[in-house]
């Protein structure tokens, strides 16, 4: 038994534990999510954060170890940001003349999103700390937590809003774009990159690739816009939020 | 694989180099996603390489931000209390945001 223990002690310690449950949690997700039939609330990430959850719960690993290890992968969102100039590159013949009206909507959408989170989070009277990190949760995740970096607002409640909000936006986007009628796969793509990013865009090319290609234009676009236009607003954001 | 790998992560230094260079407040992945984004329109074309690693990239995007999300345990004690608050203004904010995007799509030409 005090073997055991000293194997778990030794184990529990190496980045590799956090590694190895880190994938294999997100890998599981992926099953279910396979299985489920793609279904948005059957979402790999949301099961691989709370199997990752309930084992460092199970184990009393403290949240401080278990990222130490887990930051090899973290570190790789800053990769990943950059990644995202490419799926653009490839789009960019479908988007012709259109690129004034897409960055329009891009920008009525971005500023719809923060607007009505805020007003709804002081209407329902949130705490700073849960309202703050709803400024950027419609950008996609890695951009996202790039944003609030160094301001105080935190980067776990702005992954996890980021991750509900696609998870929501996947599944409520069939019923809210047949009721205004919309047909055109390039547009309702677009619309859900816009509002639920990778989540969304992942949905989207489920459904069409015409969806998928425009979700993942307008998710990278709308990062480089929330990147270039919420650090300037965020001081007079937070002004008037706190 | 390398190369594509190694193609995006000189980007990232490029774009930490500009944005501490500069002291600006885009983040610096942001500013290599740009620059590759402009190198790659004026090439027109994507190395094949590296369309294979951001395509990996792209699908899995969500197991890279698992280890930022589980620090959501020290906010579980506040969550409890206003978890269905957060719930219900994201899933009106994020309807809003489709439809005031679809909208605009549809009512310009």
């Amino acid at each position: 038994m005090n073997d055991l223990q000293e194997i778990w002690v030794y184990l529990s310690g190496l980045p590799l534990f956090s590694l190895v449950l880190t994938l294999l949690a997100y890998e599981i997700g992926l099953r279910l999510h396979l299985w489920s039939g793609r279904q948005p609330l059957v979402n790999p990430v949301a099961i691989a954060i709370l199997i990752v959850l309930a084992v460092l719960v199970v184990a009393e690993m403290p949240y401080e170890v278990y990222f130490e290890g887990a930051q090899f992968i973290h570190f790789l969102l800053g990769t990943a940001t950059v990644a995202l100039a490419v799926p653009i590159a490839q789009g960019w013949p479908l988007l012709k003349g259109r690129i004034p009206v897409l960055l329009l909507a891009m920008l009525a959408g971005g500023t719809v999103s923060i607007a009505s989170a805020s007003i709804l989070g002081l209407l329902l009277g949130l705490p700073d700390a849960l309202l703050l990190p709803l400024v950027a949760k419609s950008v996609t995740a890695p951009i996202a937590m790039g944003i609030v970096d160094g301001t105080g607002i935190s980067p776990t409640l702005t992954a996890i809003y980021a991750v509900l909000t696609g998870i929501l936006g996947a599944i409520s986007v069939r019923y809210l774009l047949d009721a205004i009628g919309m047909r055109n796969w390039a547009d309702r793509g677009f619309a859900l990159g816009i509002a639920a990013h990778g989540i969304g865009t992942s949905r989207a090319f489920s459904v069409h690739p015409d969806a998928g290609a425009f979700a993942s234009i307008a998710m990278g676009l709308h990062g480089i816009a929330g990147a270039i236009l919420i650090p300037p607003l965020l001081p007079w954001l937070r002004g008037l939020l706190v | 694989m390398i190369r594509g790998l190694l193609i995006l992560m000189l980007f990232q230094g490029l774009g930490e180099l500009i944005s501490t260079g500069f002291a600006l407040s885009i983040p610096g992945p942001v500013i290599g996603m740009v620059c590759l984004l402009a190198v790659l329109l004026v090439k027109k074309e994507v190395n094949p390489d590296l369309a294979t690693v951001s395509a990996a990239f792209s699908q899995h995007l969500g197991l890279l931000f698992v280890p930022a999300a589980v620090g959501v345990v020290s906010f579980l004690p506040v969550l409890n209390t206003y978890g269905w608050a957060v719930a219900l203004i994201l899933l009106i904010s994020v309807a809003i945001t489709i439809t005031v995007t679809a909208l605009v799509l549809r009512l310009l030409p």
